[in-house]
């Protein structure tokens, strides 16, 4: 008797499961839609064994390293809004990217978006964080006394506003009338906040626990990530999942997470339909030792949870668990429209 | 006679190393770093220290400064951002935050601090920082430099 409430109980929790995860057809059918769809670009470890940049097709294939510097670590790509350049940093064979520390390493590189034409634009430690203003003429750097706008061509400041708290991840919305960053904010550290470019304005996206965080196209809509508080797993630390917000913090919105892993580098495509991700068991995204596993999926179904994750369906009771397409292994990916180009 | 003698000696003897021996903390880098030096007593460690090996952090505490060596201090409780405050201060120091250091090995409310301060906290240090005394309004927060133990005069 007991055998067989037992077997029943295996049985419908198989079928719930079932009800839950996307088929194996739907994963193939999202990687058909994105295949054509631009590029990803991302750091990860090359043959030689350091970091190098790597770009693939959407779906994972045409993989290949643009980089290929034996000598050099390389990560955080970030492709200029125009598709004609595109910024990461270089580091000292050896170093250990640190995941919340990473602007801060190495030197700020600039090349074409297919990595060729690579140039230092500082030495170790300058520049930090840098990321695009809208037209590519400028970046932003984050320091300890300002954030800094960076004319590229004459290397000059030309403009400072307090950085308010704001101390990793800044990144100008596409139409250059916002930031967004992770900032102590109200005695609460790792609160993303946006900031209004004209006057400097600041307000809560996020509060707790929260990083990484990236605009959508419309420059309405910040993605992030969070580890919201009460989450029984990981001996109640609970597990990272990538959230939305708008700008000024209203419809906050899970966009997808799994029990058992950590959710970071969300980024949208150009078009704002689809999102890269890295997905990892560790937290920290995998920055120290080789990255984790780029996710893809659409927009349009999130909130979408896989595996079992009991915890975090209780939490989110609906969702619509659409399919994740997994990738290779890599670290902080971008998705340009660029046509970057087939292999050489 | 000589036995008496030598206990009362004995007993003075016990009574010397008995007795705490006085420590000001100053060292050269106490006395030199920072445009702030203090004795301060740490009156308050507001909640646990967050234990998660992955993630820099400052944390704020709250101190009665009992003396003021170096710099103008207003009152005579301050606040302060001690960096990573579960590791010992001569191994805090890392890539991120390396000119801090002093020799106290853990945190706790009732020990004295000779420190070497900096103002604000945000202009010396850019990472996470927890300020639970946030909705009291307090401030400045200072930045510990370099925090040795010491004794109370």
């Amino acid at each position: 008797m007991m055998k067989r409430i037992l077997c029943l109980c295996v049985c419908v929790f198989a079928v719930m499961a079932a009800a839950h995860a996307a088929t194996d057809a739907d994963v193939a059918a999202l990687a058909r839609e994105v295949a054509g769809k631009g590029w990803i670009v991302y750091g990860a470890r090359g043959d030689n064994g350091t970091w190098d940049l790597f770009v693939s097709r959407p779906d994972g294939t045409q993989r290949r390293n643009i980089t290929n510097t034996p000598d050099f670590e390389e990560a955080a790509p970030r492709v200029s809004h125009d598709g004609t350049k595109m910024l990461y940093r270089r580091l000292a064979k050896g170093t250990t990217i640190n995941h919340d520390q990473w602007g801060f390493q190495g030197s700020l590189m600039i090349s074409n978006p297919d990595g060729t034409n690579p140039v230092a634009v500082g030495g170790e430690g300058e520049f930090p964080w840098a990321s695009w203003s809208p037209d590519g003429r400028q970046v932003l750097c984050l320091t300890k006394k300002a954030i800094q706008f960076v004319d590229l061509a004459t290397k000059k400041v030309v403009r400072e506003i307090p950085r308010q708290g704001i101390y990793q991840q800044l990144f100008m919305s596409p139409d250059g009338q916002w930031l967004c960053g992770t900032a102590n904010l109200k005695g609460e550290s790792w609160t993303v906040v946006r900031v209004n470019v004209a006057d400097g304005a600041l307000n809560a996206v996020r509060s707790f626990q929260n990083c990484t965080p990236d605009w959508f196209p419309d420059s309405k809509r910040i993605i992030l990530s969070s580890r919201p508080s009460g989450q029984p797993g990981n001996n109640g630390g609970g597990f990272t999942q990538l959230w939305m917000a708008d700008g000024d913090g209203q419809n906050q919105q899970l966009i997808y997470g799994e029990d058992g892993f950590h959710i970071y580098g969300g980024v949208l495509s150009p078009d704002g339909l689809y999102v890269v991700f890295t997905k990892g068991p560790k937290d920290g995204s995998g920055a120290e030792k080789a990255g984790a596993p780029i996710g893809v999926m659409r927009l349009s179904d999130a909130p979408t949870i896989t595996g079992e994750s009991a915890d975090l369906r209780k939490v989110h009771p609906a969702t619509k668990d659409g399919p994740v397409l997994m990738l290779e292994t890599g670290w902080e990916p971008v998705w340009t429209y660029t046509e970057i180009g087939a292999a050489k | 006679m000589t036995r008496y003698l030598c206990v009362a000696a004995a007993i003075a003897l016990l009574c010397v190393s008995c007795a705490k021996k006085k420590d000001d903390g100053a060292d050269p880098k106490v006395t030199t770093l920072g445009k702030f030096e203090v004795t301060a007593e740490l009156a308050e460690i507001p909640g646990e220290f967050v234990d998660k090996p992955l993630y820099d952090y400052a944390f704020v505490m709250k101190y009665k400064v009992l003396k003021v060596h170096r710099g103008k201090v207003d009152g005579d409780t301050i606040y302060v951002g001690h960096y990573n405050p579960l590791k010992p201060r001569d191994q805090v120091a890392d890539a991120r935050v390396p000119e801090v250091g002093g020799n106290v090995k853990q945190f706790r409310v009732g020990d004295v601090h000779r420190m070497a301060l900096e103002v604000p906290i945000e202009d010396c240090y850019m990472g996470g920082i927890i300020n639970r005394y946030f909705d009291k309004g307090v401030g400045p927060i200072y930045w510990a430099v370099w925090t040795n133990q010491a004794t109370r005069d």
